[in-house]
């Protein structure tokens, strides 16, 4: 049991293919504290999202051990691990993602409805916070009416709306363009700062990586640099 | 939550409109093709069984014990049999199922003209009872039925006054043996003798059935009972026809237990003619072979539209999984898919296969087209088939749909709840 937000020992995940073997995590530790708003950045194939897939329960590591909110996550079952995600973890994929049938405001409270929540009670979290966040009007329209970065936003919503202790987004501005980017990371720098959650990013992106408060860099399935900065995005150590 | 997959499942639906209206008419029309076979199988069926019915025993007949397997002659029922069988027709519950009740008198004969004789099947009936029962009365093609104000008259089938060179109104004389006494003055005169009386031809019938046609005579039954010297009103058979085929055995059973310690046998038309009770099951099975085939090729191809749906959907369902959805869950919002397109498709299908169903029951379907060489005048198969559609069989056929739809969704659901996090969410 740690205080940790996320608490990485020894964390090792190899990738099989018949007789071909690729490394994807070699023995990671890392901890994170809550409410930090850090980025996991490296070229192509060194590791950050099999990082992300273990910290959100994706995927399971070969070897080591995963804390997240309090849990080892090598100890929980499958559903455990879903039961875990719905109430405690917050997803924001490269490519949106939302349900192509379900409007703005539905696709924000798609995790409340699994949650059980009640209609009205769903609706009103989620009106706040698309009025939070700038989506306000746009609550009725489906995926398709909405700009890559709206939609990115709505991904932003859906994750935030459980209140979640830790919200993962892997590469969420490499689909859109730099003023979108600009925008979504506003408003995610905006929910951390208010809400205290936790968001781990992975990234290429020099813009995400600017605007984190803690950069680590990985590469073949290591860290090879953990620098936390200031507010502003100045290095701190 | 499940008001919540619901709206998701029917949302989906509509994802691909055109796909889903073509895989909803596909299955819309292997039940719409179900009704309309069923229909027109329960239909032909019904004018068969009514035809054959009409045309031999009735929906049910009261004879002496043994005489359907032996058909003797010599077999009649006990006297006050036809009497006590007419006593209980009375009673209110069997008479509003009954149409029409015929006694009769069976034996073979030989029936000579001035130009040839043949072997006949003698039929003593009572004109207007058999009238309400039998088809023959009907199917007059010259000169007039039997009546009361001619006793020696006598009805014979086309083929046999063709052979006889016999028109209405001309002689004939008919032979038979007789199966007792004719009476008490005439004490020699016994069983087994040879007895003949002159006849004259009041009209001649036609039923298409060639053994009728070529056979069969009828004739006023006291003529016939003063010929074959039977005495007391004693006759082989009592036929019923009934209003409904369903009843049948209901009234064989009634009718049978009304007479029980007497040496009768109560045979449901099924029994009577078992021939043609196994000629509709055979057709009855390979409709349902056909419907099976039909129904396989539907399911296929629904399973097919299913699973592919499923298939180009994993990274969205990578993502439901990812977001704590649970595989029951994802699998119930496939089957309820499925359960909403079969929804779709049975409202298509009913409103389609009802229709046409309706049409056919009205208008009927025409099949004299197949008679190339010309429509007989009359056929025990009629050729023009009015299709008949109970609500049971509509409750059954679309039972069957619904829940062939819903096994077939099964496996696309199993599909769906076993996708793999997180290779599903690998972009492509």
């Amino acid at each position: 049991m740690t205080d940790w937000a996320v608490d990485l020992k020894g964390v090792q995940k190899t990738y099989r293919n018949g007789p071909i073997e690729v490394p994807a995590l070699r023995g990671v530790s890392l901890r994170i504290a809550a409410g930090e708003f850090t980025a996991a950045a490296g070229p192509s194939g060194s590791g950050k999202t099999t990082l992300l897939n273990v910290i959100g329960g994706l995927d399971r590591a070969d070897a080591g051990e995963i804390w997240v909110a309090g849990q080892n996550l090598q100890l929980l079952s499958s559903g455990e691990l879903a039961a875990l995600r719905l109430q405690r973890i917050g997803f924001v994929f490269q490519t949106y993602n939302l349900l192509p049938v379900l409007t703005a405001l539905e696709n924000a409270e798609f995790t409340l409805l699994l949650q059980g929540m009640g209609a009205h009670e769903r609706k009103q979290k989620v009106e706040k916070l698309f009025l939070e966040i700038g989506l306000a009007g746009l609550k009725d329209r489906r995926p398709a009416q909405l700009s890559g970065g709206q939609q990115q936003r709505v991904a932003v919503a859906r994750a935030m709306v459980t209140e979640p202790a830790l919200v993962l987004a892997d590469e969420p501005t490499a689909n859109l363009d730099s003023a979108s980017a600009i925008a979504l990371l506003d408003v995610m720098e905006h929910l951390n700062r208010t809400t205290g959650t936790t968001f781990i990013f992975s990234t290429h992106d020099p813009q995400v990586m600017e605007r984190a408060h803690r950069l680590i860099r990985l590469r073949d399935g290591q860290i090879v640099n953990d620098e936390t900065r200031s507010r502003q995005g100045t290095a701190v150590a | 939550m499940a008001l919540g997959i619901v709206k998701i499942s029917w949302r989906n639906l509509w994802r691909n409109p055109r796909g889903t209206l073509l895989t909803a008419l596909a299955l819309g029309l292997g039940l719409a093709l179900l009704l309309i076979s069923l229909g027109l199988l329960d239909g032909g069926h019904e004018q068969t069984i009514a035809n054959g019915v009409r045309l031999g025993p009735g929906h049910v007949v009261v004879q002496a014990k043994g005489y359907q397997n032996t058909s003797s002659d010599d077999l009649l029922l006990p006297a006050g049999v036809v009497s006590a069988i007419e006593q209980f027709l009375e009673s209110r519950s069997i008479k509003q199922m009954v149409q029409g009740v015929s006694p009769r008198i069976l034996a073979t004969g030989l029936l000579t003209s001035s130009a040839d004789s043949a072997g006949v099947r003698i039929m003593g009936v009572v004109p207007e009872s058999e009238e309400a029962v039998s088809l023959i009365p009907h199917r007059i093609v010259a000169g007039s039925y039997l009546s009361a104000d001619r006793p020696s008259g006598v009805v014979i089938g086309a083929d046999l006054a063709s052979k006889l060179a016999l028109k209405t109104g001309s002689k004939v004389v008919l032979m038979t043996q007789s199966l007792g006494p004719r009476a008490p003055a005439e004490k020699d005169a016994g069983k087994d003798e040879m007895q003949s009386t002159l006849l004259r031809v009041s009209g001649i019938f036609r039923t298409g059935l060639p053994v009728i046609d070529t056979s069969t005579i009828q004739l006023p039954l006291p003529a016939a009972q003063t010929l074959l010297g039977v005495t007391g009103n004693q006759v082989t058979q009592v036929a019923l026809l009934l209003r409904k085929e369903g009843d049948s055995s209901k009234v064989a059973g009634a009718l049978l237990k009304q007479l029980s310690g007497t040496p009768v046998e109560v045979l449901t038309w099924r029994q009577s003619l078992p021939m043609l009770a196994q000629i509709l099951g055979l057709d009855h099975a390979f409709n349902y072979v056909m419907n099976t085939v039909i129904l396989a090729m539907v399911g296929l191809g629904i399973l097919n539209t299913i699973l592919m749906r499923v298939l180009e959907r994993r990274y969205e369902f990578g993502v439901c999984k990812a977001l704590g959805v649970r595989p029951r869950q994802l699998a119930l919002m496939v089957v309820g898919e499925s359960l909403a397109l079969t929804a779709l498709s049975l409202v298509l299908g009913l409103a389609a296969g009802l229709s046409v169903q309706h049409y056919f029951a009205t208008a009927g379907l025409d099949l004299r087209w197949v008679f190339t060489a010309g429509l007989p005048p009359a056929l025990v198969f009629d050729p023009i088939l009015y299709s008949r559609l109970s609500l049971n069989r509509i409750a059954w056929s679309v039972s069957i749909v619904f829940m062939m739809a819903t096994s077939i969704s099964f496996y696309p659901a199993f599909k769906a709840a076993r996708t793999d996090l997180p290779d599903s969410l690998k972009v492509l």
